[in-house]
């Protein structure tokens, strides 16, 4: 039954962050929703996942977006960052619930009609995501991608570096 | 937990709605990055979730968690490019709205 | 046959024109850059008819070395040839299924026409040197009658039916530029297109010809064809399906032949094709050009000897296109036009002989032709010269007096091209007409039209004496002061006239036992033609008796018309009046060339303009225009809707492409 709670808090956490009024709410609902996915992990026998999804999304992840959201100076209830002028009123807004619910719809049948193996006598292994299991996959079978994977921190970096830096011309204007 | 997987990917299927949704209707980019974070959220829990409906105790699948640890980490790069295109956009419109940058209309 | 590298000096006959023409027009170039700063110079175009005449000369001095070597070698190997180098090649290179050589050969046959070609050539170039003289593109001029040899030399000396065809097209071109010489007139530029869009019909039907030559043959070789037909397709062992296909190709080479000689039913363009400068008419039109069509039937005999029907064809052809020639001549008033539809009677002559299997007639008729009407157009040239452009025989009279030159060379020509006795024109006439009564059944009825023609030849002949140089003096005294034309186109003539008189020695007929020339010298060429048609109808020679009767008769009718012809103008034009008023119907049938003029206007151009009108409308304008215009409208219309996606809002973008992506997905889902 906590499982099912749980689910409540997530999307209760995800509606708030479509249409919370500030960025600030935004962020806060996000950090529920992380930390409610979190306890689901706990649950289903990703103890590494779960700890994983704290410290990573909810201890950087978000910290970056506080940051952004502090440098710029947008935590205020000002009119700009509102939703859109009536929002779910709008021919577009109304489109968007549509293709929302569309996807939605997709993944639900998904779910619904793929025939998964019965959880097994006892219910599921309690614990799947060993770390050592998990460091030998990375390692061996998915050293390429991981490597990949790392690259791309690189690059994401010098990007970031490159995109941030103030260049002259604009600080003039 | 005896829920059934099934449950799993319903709770995944709507909160990528959900991100999807708001990544559509709102025009504050720094809230549709948000978004992008909840779907791939959504993403990271189908996954797990499939991992754990394949795995027995005696054979443990472990792609699950091995693309999981993937996603979070091209989420947290995404998330630092993203932010980093928020501040040029800001120092460029001195605005984070979508509408501000429409220079692409053809 | 000698080493072939030997030989290639053959290529300076056809290149001494070819680089002459570029001289010259390397000096109409200049002389165009000199008229831009002062519009009157001269430049250094008075250098040109040097050049030309000087390349006419080199040829012509290479064609009698030709002549030589040839004469020196045995009848049977008298060829001489010179493989520059393998044109086209398809296939296998050792066993190839088709391949072309650039070749030059001279043989009897393209030796002689080289010798016209090349003798009667430079004295036209020299004539034209004066009759050009002052015209503005005097430069460019001679830089087409040179090329216009080239091509000509080209199309009598290629080895192939391939090489033959570019020499074809090449005088049909230079044909086309010399009519359209002056083109700023206007009806000459239109003479011109007419003159090559015949032509055209003709070169089609040359090339198809060829084409089925090249399928029987596996070759366009000339030499090669001639010997297969020798050795493979002899008339008692070949197949229907075969004589069909030969017959098919001879019928279709001699369809490229009605056109360039200007023969039924493409004749109508050479009476047109006088707007041309009268050199050109004389070159062209006359002596070498519009006998090329005699030279392929000639050259490829056998071909023709195989296919009687065809050669029926070819004398039929021939005959009602010098009847209705003849006929039309009688009535005109222009004195070009007159010997232009002399031509077209004398080349149906040609082809009458041709038809009848005379091949060494016809060939000894084209070559005093070439004398004797060259003769008249350039004494026409001479005259029209003196009268100031007066072409209308009606505004002339009374010449003699004042042309006396001009006047005897033109008399010379009149009594060889009419035919009077022992003139040159008599003897090749003569000879075809009795090959025509040696034939036999259809034939009679041919020669009965070929001496009626023969008849009207001899009358419009003496009645252009007549008008252009006795009676009255019709022209206007004040305005027109006849002068005899310089030396430089006397002399020319004068060297015709005694060509045209004494022409006919190169084929004097058997009674007068001597040999004939030309027959003898051709008869290699014409060997394995004359075999099949033994085979054919093998038929004896003409006692003597019947010979001199015929003989006689000829000169008879010749002489007959011929005075009447002449007294009947002597005084005047009244006889022309005279029949216009009695006759107009007639008159003006013969005056428009039995109005198949108008006929080709009312069934092949009235209905080609209704279908360019129909395409244009209906098809062009409707169903084009409305589908490329429609299709743009459409394309417009979709373009401004489908435009407001693009309207560079990112949330739109990422909109349609959940939106898509929602799509894709429930679809797979569901299916």
């Amino acid at each position: 039954m906590l499982f099912y709670l749980l689910s409540v808090i997530a999307l209760l956490g995800g509606l708030g962050v479509v249409f919370s009024k500030s960025p600030m709410g935004s962020v806060l609902s996000l950090l529920l929703t992380f930390f409610a996915l979190a306890v689901v992990y706990l649950l289903a026998g990703f103890a590494f996942m779960a700890a994983v999804q704290i410290l990573v999304y909810a201890g950087a992840i978000m910290v970056l977006f506080l940051f952004v959201i502090m440098l710029l100076n947008l935590g205020g209830m000002g009119t700009r960052f509102e939703l859109s002028a009536a929002p779910l009123s709008s021919s577009r807004a109304k489109l968007a619930a549509v293709v929302a619910a569309g996807i939605g719809l997709a993944g639900l049948i998904a779910a619904q009609r793929t025939s998964f193996p019965a959880l097994p006598e006892g219910g599921a292994p309690e614990r799947i995501d060993d770390i050592q299991q998990i460091a030998i996959a990375l390692f061996g079978r998915y050293s390429l991608p991981f490597q990949a994977v790392s690259l791309l921190l690189l690059v994401t970096m010098v990007a970031v570096l490159v995109l941030a830096k103030r260049r002259g011309k604009e600080s003039a204007q | 937990m005896n829920v059934p997987s099934e449950h799993l990917f319903f709770l995944s299927a709507g909160l990528f709605a959900l991100g999807v949704l708001g990544f559509l209707v709102r025009r504050n980019v720094i809230v549709a990055l948000m978004c992008v974070e909840l779907m791939l959220n959504a993403a990271n829990l189908a996954f797990l979730a499939a991992s754990r409906s394949h795995s027995s105790p005696g054979a443990l699948d472990l792609q699950g968690p091995v693309f999981s640890i993937f996603v979070i980490t091209v989420a947290a790069a995404e998330a630092a490019v993203g932010l980093a295109l928020v501040i040029a956009l800001y120092r460029l419109k001195q605005s984070v709205e979508t509408d501000s940058a429409s220079e692409m209309k053809g | 046959m000698q080493d072939s590298l030997s030989q290639a000096w053959l290529w300076w006959i056809p290149l001494l024109p070819l680089v002459g023409s570029a001289l010259c027009g390397a000096l109409h170039l200049a002389t165009l850059r000199a008229r831009k700063s002062d519009p009157s110079a001269k430049g250094l175009s008075a250098f040109a008819p040097l050049v030309a005449c000087a390349a006419m000369a080199g040829a012509l001095a290479l064609a009698v070395r030709g002549f030589v070597d040839l004469r020196a070698l045995a009848p049977s190997a008298r060829t001489l040839l010179s493989t520059s180098w393998e044109w086209i090649t398809i296939g296998n290179p050792a066993r190839p299924w088709f391949d072309v050589d650039v070749a030059l050969v001279l043989d009897p046959l393209s030796s002689t026409l080289t010798l016209v070609i090349t003798g009667v050539g430079l004295l036209i170039h020299i004539y034209a040197a004066g009759y050009m003289k002052g015209d503005a593109g005097y430069a460019k001029f001679f830089a087409y009658l040179n090329l216009f040899v080239f091509a000509m030399l080209i199309l009598v000396l290629s080895s192939s039916l391939l090489g033959v065809f570019v020499g074809w097209e090449g005088v049909g071109l230079c044909s086309y530029l010399l009519i359209g010489f002056w083109y700023e007139k206007g009806w000459p530029a239109e003479a011109a297109q007419k003159a090559f869009v015949t032509n055209r019909v003709g070169d089609a039907c040359f090339l198809i010809g060829s084409f089925l030559l090249l399928r029987l043959f596996g070759t366009l070789d000339l030499a090669d064809i001639v010997m297969r037909m020798k050795a493979d397709f002899r008339l008692d062992t070949i197949d229907a399906g075969t004589q069909l296909n030969l017959s098919l190709a001879a019928l279709f080479l001699f369809g490229g032949c009605c056109g360039k000689s200007a023969q039924l039913p493409l004749f109508t363009w050479l009476p047109d094709a006088m707007a041309g400068p009268t050199p050109v008419s004389a070159l062209i039109h006359a002596a070498t050009m519009v006998t090329s069509g005699i030279y392929l039937i000639v050259r490829l005999n056998p071909l023709f000897a195989s296919s009687p029907t065809v050669m029926t064809l070819i004398s039929a052809v021939g005959v009602t296109t010098a009847l209705i020639g003849g006929s039309t001549a009688l009535v005109q008033r222009d004195i070009k036009k007159v010997l232009a539809y002399s031509t077209v009677s004398q080349l149906g002559y040609m082809f009458l002989g041709l038809g009848t299997g005379a091949f060494a007639a016809a060939v000894f008729h084209l070559v005093t032709h070439a004398f004797f009407k060259a003769l008249l157009f350039l004494g026409a040239g001479s005259v029209i010269h003196g009268m100031h452009e007066e072409q209308d025989m009606h505004k002339m009279g009374g010449l003699r007096k004042h042309m006396p030159q001009t006047f005897a060379t033109f008399l010379a020509g009149a009594a060889a091209l009419s035919g009077l006795p022992l003139m040159s024109g008599f003897f090749s006439k003569d000879e075809i007409l009795a090959h025509t009564f040696n034939s036999g059944g259809v034939y009679y009825a041919f020669w009965i039209v070929g001496v009626l023609t023969a008849a009207m030849t001899a009358y419009y002949t003496w009645r252009m004496v007549a008008l252009t140089f006795f009676g009255s003096e019709r022209f206007d005294h004040h305005h027109v002061h006849p002068h005899e034309s310089p030396a430089l186109m006397t002399v020319p003539l004068m060297v015709l006239a005694l060509l045209s008189v004494l022409g006919g020695v190169l084929g004097l007929p058997p009674v007068f036992h001597v040999a004939h020339v030309l027959d003898g010298w051709l008869a290699p060429v014409v060997e394995p033609g004359k075999a099949i048609l033994a085979m054919h109808h093998p038929h004896e020679h003409l006692s003597h008796t019947v010979e001199w009767v015929l003989l006689g008769l000829g000169s008879a009718v010749a002489l007959a018309f011929a005075h009447t012809g002449f007294h009947a103008y002597t005084r005047g034009a009244e006889r022309d009046l005279a029949i216009e008023r009695g006759a107009p119907g007639v008159a003006g049938f013969l005056n428009e060339a039995w109005t198949i003029d108008s006929a080709y206007s009312r069934l092949v151009v009235m209905p080609l303009r209704l279908c360019a009108f129909t395409v244009r409308f209906v098809i062009d304008q409707l169903v084009i225009d409305g589908l490329v215009n429609g299709s743009a409208t459409a394309v417009k219309n979709i373009a401004g809707r489908v435009r407001g996606m693009a309207s560079g809002q990112l949330e739109s973008y990422a909109l349609w492409m959940g939106a898509g992506a929602a799509l894709i997905s429930l679809w797979w889902m569901w299916s």
